[in-house]
């Protein structure tokens, strides 16, 4: 399916169009199963997982607000937060994200109160800025969906460690992206 | 005390939490204080947009897995279980391929229009009583804003450009979830529009709705239900 025709078909969903909610899941189900096997690691929860983001997307799609390129990041938004919601109630960590990390302060933000674009091409450029292992931290907790104690575990680092890495990381990548905004 | 300095400071703290917000690593309750403060705090919502807009291509590290052939089907069952829901869909002429050629384009432009509003809402005092909704259409044939006062009835419906329909006119309908669409009268040829929203419809006219306009031969649908094809369409909000 063409990525621009998600937002025309979300549209008819939201005015209650059931020939236009099946295209979507027609067009779209694969994929998005795809990110609920690989984030929950369970096909039998990765099918309930689908089915509940499905429901959601009939009551939601009223909510999408965009041009239609941003359609596709939308839906996959909603089933990435669907799973992450199910592994943090599967898993309840007490971690305390409050803990003092040093933050470097960013420039002034030069796109306030400009329109928000569409800036996919930009990450990898960013991305290869920061230390391959870091890169790989950002890119594993979003497609993995891992928590700070498990990126933590995988890389052999202290919490503390992983969280300063990882915060550092977003502040480069934002910066970078700003940058070449 | 706010000092430049600290208002960075936060812009950074913020930027980190959408960030971390995207990537998913915060945990539950961080998770829920986030989710929260998305519904009110739009600087921040646009944050988290923006993240998952920069973030999107690694989607691209997600193969695709067809799901069980049953699964469409046990969706449908959850969603539209109930007869009567059922019921009303089918006998609505608002499911008709015909009506919903053309339609995708007008949409999204009509969404883009309403979402343009919500910005525009958080920094403007709003007058009050008043419901409007911006309807915009495709190839910008017609796109209108109208304004519904409640205490008076007056719907008044004001064309911002206007590409020439001869012999035809736009008739707005409201839409109510599943139900087909009711006529709330056919728009004045030229100029500004305002309809006069019958007694028993005016209650009907609320948040949440949606106002439609369709292209209907010249006067009006012959059959009381939306014929032509949807050319305009919007939620009615605050």
């Amino acid at each position: 399916m063409e990525r621009d025709d998600i937002g025309g078909l979300l549209a008819r969903v939201s005015l209650r169009d059931r020939n236009a909610f099946s295209l979507l899941y027609r067009g779209v189900s694969a994929k998005l199963f795809a990110i609920c096997i690989r984030m929950l690691k369970d096909r039998g929860e990765a099918e309930e997982a689908l089915q509940d983001v499905f429901v959601k997307i009939w009551h939601k799609a009223g909510s999408y607000t965009g041009d239609g390129a941003n359609a596709y990041p939308w839906l996959c938004a909603i089933v990435r937060y669907h799973c992450i919601d199910r592994l943090r109630a599967r898993r309840p960590q007490g971690e305390d994200i409050e803990a003092a990390v040093d933050i470097a302060d960013l420039a002034p933000d030069p796109e306030q109160n400009a329109v928000l674009r569409s800036e996919g091409g930009r990450i990898d450029t960013c991305l290869e800025a920061l230390d391959p292992d870091r890169a790989l931290a950002v890119r594993q907790a979003y497609v993995e969906g891992l928590s700070y104690q498990e990126l933590a575990d995988h890389f052999a680092v202290p919490l503390n460690t992983m969280r300063t890495w990882l915060r550092r990381s977003l502040l480069k990548l934002r910066e970078c992206m700003d940058e070449h905004a | 005390m706010s000092t430049p300095d600290q208002s960075k400071g936060d812009r950074s703290r913020d930027e980190v939490l959408a960030g971390e917000y995207v990537l998913g690593v915060l945990n539950g309750t961080e998770r829920q204080k986030v989710d929260a403060r998305l519904r009110h705090d739009w600087q921040f919502a646009a944050m988290v947009r923006r993240w998952e807009e920069n973030l999107t291509q690694f989607n691209d590290d997600y193969a695709e897995v067809t799901p069980p052939d049953q699964l469409l089907s046990k969706i449908e069952d959850r969603l539209f279980a109930s007869p009567a829901t059922a019921a009303a869909v089918k006998g609505s002429l608002w499911n008709s391929l015909v009506l919903w050629r053309g339609l995708s384009f007008a949409s999204i432009a009509a969404l883009g229009l309403v979402f343009g509003l919500d910005y525009a809402e958080q920094i403007r005092p709003k007058p009050e009583a008043a419901l409007t909704a911006d309807l915009a259409g495709e190839d910008r044939a017609i796109a209108l804003h109208a304004r519904y006062d409640g205490t008076s009835g007056r719907l008044s419906v004001t064309p911002v450009a206007s590409g020439g329909a001869e012999k035809q006119s736009l008739e707005l309908w409201l839409v109510e979830g599943e139900q087909a669409p009711v006529s709330l009268g056919v728009l004045p040829q030229t100029g500004q529009g305002e309809i006069d929203v019958p007694e028993d419809l005016r209650a009907r006219l609320t948040k949440g709705v949606v106002l439609a306009v369709s292209l209907e031969p010249f006067g009006g649908s012959p059959t009381g239900a939306a014929t032509g094809p949807v050319i305009a369409l919007g939620e009615v909000r605050p």
